[in-house]
């Protein structure tokens, strides 16, 4: 099987539930909606793709959305575990919300907290929602957020006392 | 004892000998490390045993195994990496301390026992290094007092070796530890309280 074929039987499968499926260089991207987002998750599931490697996320303020992407792939299935497919869903930006997918994919619990901490996104249904790597008062800021700006230092504000 | 009664002599019979503890202590410690030139053998004592405690924060941490590893041995200058902070009077930060581990350095800093003396290793100990203007990282300095730097990143085996050189040498010419017995605290650095603190997320 090759890319190509593979992102055909995608398209196939999924049909309407899709807004849209790409062949990117090594991968197949598939964008959904908000509410269609599980059963294109359970349809890939059945396919074939047991596993995600990872959650991440986009900012885009000037089109006043965030792009969730969970990137799955298959440890079981030989022939698919040389590809990877990009499963991607658009939110508002003012209120990020989506439902997340820990029942089909057992592995995104802890990338979810992350998205969570570094960008705000709320995942319904998440067992344990809570900052994994941030202090709790930090990940109230967003930080990985376009908006979130990084107080900038002079480069003598960081010598120590005595050599002022 | 502050106060005892004169029974046994009949000299004393009747008479209460009152005395202040902290006094009589302040007088015998005086005389031990001013008079009888004890302290530099507290300062000779100290330079040899000195006991980091491991705080590996970053890949400095390599470097600092690499300095005890057989090639450079480090344990020539008397110091042995130990575990408990309770059992230790040095600590080298190595590398990046983010928020986080703020806490844990200070921590880590309280338990240790006196006096204690710090070297901070690489860059990100110094001004951030690769995390300059960061959102996550503090300075070190700023929740512990340093005495010796080391630049690089991450510094050569031979420049931590060079550091705890430095830092017997600073102790032995400053008095750095006798003074510390004899104050109380350390009169030559300042000893630095967070500006916020660093524990102000941790809920028990």
């Amino acid at each position: 099987m090759s890319l190509p074929e593979l992102g055909e039987e995608i398209r196939v499968r999924l049909g309407v539930l899709a807004r849209e499926v790409k062949v990117a260089k090594g991968f197949v991207e598939v964008v959904t909606g908000r509410e269609t987002l599980r059963e294109v998750a359970k349809t890939l599931k059945e396919m074939g793709f047991d596993h995600v490697k990872s959650v991440t996320a986009v900012d885009y303020p000037k089109e006043g959305k965030i792009r969730v992407t969970y990137h799955a792939s298959s440890f079981l299935n030989e022939e698919l575990s040389r590809f990877m497919v990009g499963l991607s869903v658009d939110l508002p930006r003012d209120k990020p919300v989506v439902e997340t997918l820990y029942p089909i994919w057992n592995s995104v619990e802890f990338m979810e907290r992350e998205v969570y901490e570094f960008f705000g996104v709320i995942f319904e249904g998440h067992p344990d929602l809570r900052p994994l790597l941030l202090a709790p008062d930090l990940a109230e800021k967003k930080v990985m957020r376009k908006d979130f700006v990084v107080r900038e230092e002079s480069i003598y504000e960081g010598v120590p006392h005595e050599y002022k | 004892m502050g106060v005892g009664v004169g029974g046994a002599c009949a000299k004393g019979e009747g008479k209460v000998y009152a005395g202040n503890l902290n006094v009589a202590a302040k007088r015998a410690r005086d005389i031990i490390l001013g008079k009888l030139k004890l302290g530099e053998v507290v300062d000779w004592a100290t330079t040899f045993s000195l006991w980091p405690v491991h705080l590996v924060t970053s890949c400095c941490g390599a470097e600092f195994a690499a300095t005890w590893s057989p090639r450079f041995d480090a344990e020539q200058y008397g110091a042995l990496p130990w575990i408990s902070p309770r059992q230790t009077n040095f600590i080298i930060i190595e590398g990046t301390v983010t928020r986080k581990m703020a806490c844990a350095l200070r921590i880590t800093y309280e338990q240790m026992a006196h006096p204690k003396f710090v070297i901070a290793m690489g860059a990100c100990a110094l001004d951030g290094g690769l995390f300059y203007n960061s959102y996550n990282v503090v300075k070190p300095w700023e929740i512990v007092p340093v005495d010796v730097y080391i630049a690089g990143c991450p510094p050569p085996p031979e420049a931590l070796a060079r550091a705890i050189l430095d830092l017997r040498k600073k102790i032995r010419e400053k008095k750095m530890a006798s003074n510390w017995l004899r104050e109380g605290w350390r009169g030559d650095v300042e000893y630095p309280m967070p500006k916020e603190d660093p524990c102000k997320w941790w809920q028990p």
